[in-house]
């Protein structure tokens, strides 16, 4: 339209009249906007890199671990302490692992066994942040990941003081990437490092242990360790093929249970649970947070209401200019909306190239692969369009009703 | 007929004992091509007048026809559109908008009309030209001398070919030089057809005129057909008094023109319009007193 063109070029003319205040206004909508697209999309950075993960661990990946767990959201902060969960139950043992190995269909069973203790490493202070997994040689395999140096410990090493790092730790320990055959201490035993596993992409804010800051050791050593009995962190198992995931599923609990003396004092875990229950978590996170985000889209809103009104008080004289020569309410109306609409408009889009910004910053500086979809920019976009037409309306409807008259004579 | 036909106009501020009357009953009818103008002591309503005549203001009572319509009752966005397209005003302060260059400033009517910018900017550039101001076209009001900006002005009122332009006071503010400039525009406009409407406290400015018509107190008190290039007969009375205002008369707020003024009880009309008012019992307390001295 052709009043709509001449309308957005007077827009901006006002707009530059008043800059200090404009900008101003434009910054309330900009934080909003920034605040929410970055929110949104460190969440589904999160969700997609949680995704990549059990893609990559494939979707047949069965977890049994001890304790029962609720795969409802009222109960996923549960989850968060389950390290400690086998101190509820009877926990998994050897038995168990046994039992999942004899279930049919299942290829492999790979037990993770967490050992206490401290490891030191001489000319070092002992490190009590490293994790101690016990476990055996199917791991890489069912982890879908290979030793970047070295060779990961087999089945006739079990029982022999061997160790493979987690990529961190190779670095932390021993300040070189590939510390072959240097050895550190473990509970008063001395291992030598025989590998140093690849990088595990571990998503950010995960629940599971992570594995770059792990050390395995043969579940047999470990079983030695801990004077026979080391108890089961988890099991990880995968069924011959995909589609008897849900059989094994069923197999596996009810062969437990009757191992257990009938109690459901465990939990098989798929992929695709996990997942729900990551993303149940990550949406409760990111939309209160985002909403909080809304709140100060809001709030720019109100800015923009403010620094409409007084623009309107001050322009009175030119709106009663404009209404001599011809300007119908209505045409004065548009214009202070058009006048809003422009400064959420240019307030928005300085926020997605901001958030762009952002989104490469977070990427390059932290392990967060936030995902920008244009979705949400067209959304907040939008949501700021809608807050300046809803804020811009009321100062518009004022200006629109001044009659002509008084308002030629206001100065 | 008559283009501009105003019956039993009033225009009251105020309520109760506070009422003001602004204009009270005018009846007055212009006739298409007229060059009239409006002379009379400061709130004697001549802008109130012109403001109604104007559609930028609404009578408390009476009637008001232009070209035939009757406008007294329309809404107001009826009224933006007559303003727009039958109304060019000339205010005494310019009233130009600041920030748009003097081409802007001409072309503003026809953003309200919904011309496309380039054919916004070419009639105005076509009418700058007219008008003489062809270089000024870029230039901010500010830049501009007082006669050139109420050219300007002048410009705009004409940019949508209306057939009566309202001069408020037109050369108020400019030097003699740019009264002159402004007068002479609005004689070449009045050549073309157009009605003029002029409000003005200087009796000189009649010469220009076909008729002049006399407020004082809201009400016509004297209204006469003139000779183009002379100053009216009355006006120049007032002429002839002005140079002999006393400063006692300043201090008593009495203008040299109101002195002048043919007396109010001369006319007969006016006086039984007058015991017309008495009877509605409109209060005047500014007249009666008025009267007393």
């Amino acid at each position: 339209m052709k009043f709509a063109t001449g309308n957005i070029k007077m827009a901006i003319n006002s707009i530059r009249a008043a800059r200090w205040r404009s900008w101003l206004t434009m910054l309330g909508i900009l934080i909003g906007v920034v605040s929410v697209v970055t929110i949104v999309s460190i969440g589904e950075g999160i969700k997609n890199q949680v995704g990549g993960q059990i893609n990559h661990l494939g979707r047949d990946l069965l977890t049994i671990r001890p304790g029962v767990i609720n795969a409802s959201v009222s109960s996923d902060l549960s989850m968060l302490s389950n390290l400690d969960n086998s101190s509820n139950s009877a926990g998994l043992t050897n038995n168990d692992l046994q039992v999942v190995r004899a279930t049919p269909h299942v290829t492999s069973a790979v037990p993770l066994s967490i050992v206490p203790g401290s490891v030191k490493v001489s000319g070092a202070p002992s490190d009590n942040n490293v994790l101690v997994i016990g476990t055996d040689s199917d791991a890489p395999a069912i982890l879908n990941e290979n030793v970047e140096y070295g060779t990961f410990f087999n089945s006739d090493q079990y029982g022999s003081n061997v160790a493979v790092l987690g990529n961190n730790l190779a670095m932390a320990l021993f300040q070189t990437s590939a510390p072959l055959g240097m050895s550190f201490t473990f509970r008063g035993q001395q291992f030598i490092v025989d590998g140093v596993m690849n990088v595990f992409d571990t998503p950010p804010f995960s629940l599971d242990a992570n594995f770059n800051n792990a050390i395995f050791i043969p579940y047999p050593t470990a079983t030695q360790l801990e004077d026979g009995n080391a108890p089961l962190y988890e099991i990880l198992t995968k069924p011959s093929s995909p589609k008897f995931t849900n059989s094994v599923d069923q197999s596996i609990t009810s062969r437990l249970r009757a191992a257990h003396g009938g109690a459901t004092d465990f939990t098989v875990l798929k992929q695709s649970q996990s997942q729900a229950v990551t993303n149940s978590i990550l949406l409760l996170l990111t939309s209160l947070i985002s909403g909080i985000a809304a709140i100060s889209l809001l709030v720019g809103g109100v800015g923009i209401m403010n620094v409409m009104l007084v623009s309107v008080t001050e322009r009175t004289h030119e709106i009663g200019i404009r209404k001599a020569v011809g300007a119908t309410s209505r045409q004065i109306r548009s214009q202070f909306v058009t006048e809003a609409v422009v400064l959420s408009l240019a307030g928005s889009l300085a926020a997605i190239i901001i958030s762009v910004l952002i989104n490469l910053g977070l990427r390059v500086t932290t392990s967060l692969q936030p995902s920008l979809s244009w979705q949400i920019m067209l959304l907040s976009v939008a949501m700021a369009l809608i807050v300046g037409i809803v804020f811009g309306l009321a100062p518009a409807v004022i200006a629109a009703r001044k009659e002509p008259i008084s308002a030629l004579r206001h100065e | 007929m008559a283009l501009v036909k105003l019956t039993n106009i009033s225009k009251l501020y105020g309520f109760g004992d506070a009422a003001n009357v602004a204009l009270d009953e005018i009846d007055l009818s212009v006739d298409e091509g007229e060059f009239m103008a409006i002379m009379g002591p400061s709130g004697s309503g001549k802008s109130t007048l012109m403001n109604i005549i104007g559609l930028l203001d609404r009578p408390t009572h009476g009637d008001y026809s232009l070209g035939g319509r009757n406008v007294a009752k329309l809404r107001p966005n009826q009224r933006a559109k007559i303003r727009r397209d039958r109304i060019g005003f000339v205010f005494q302060s310019f009233n130009l908008l600041p920030r748009l260059t003097a081409i802007d400033n001409v072309a503003l009517p026809l953003v309200y009309r919904g011309v496309s910018p380039v054919r916004r900017l070419k009639l105005a550039g076509e009418l700058l030209e007219r008008i003489g101001l062809h270089e000024r076209e870029y230039y901010m009001p500010s830049q501009l001398s007082g006669g050139q900006t109420q050219c300007v002005a002048i410009a705009r009122a004409l940019i949508n070919d209306p057939p009566i332009i309202i001069a408020d006071e037109p050369t108020g503010n400019l030097d003699s030089a740019g009264s002159r400039l402004v007068m002479e525009l609005l004689s070449e406009i009045h050549a073309t057809g157009t009605t003029v409407l002029l409000v003005t406290h200087n009796p000189e400015l009649t010469r220009y005129a076909s008729r002049v018509v006399y407020m004082h107190d809201g009400i016509i008190i004297h209204d006469e057909k003139t000779k183009y290039g002379e100053v009216a007969p009355t006006a120049r009375r007032a002429l002839y008094f002005a140079t002999h205002t006393t400063e006692e008369d300043d201090l008593a707020g009495v203008s040299a023109l109101m002195n002048a003024m043919p007396s109010k009880d001369a006319k007969t009309k006016k006086s039984a319009a007058r015991s017309k008012r008495q009877k509605k019992k409109v209060a005047k307390p500014t007249i009666s007193r008025r009267q007393n001295q």
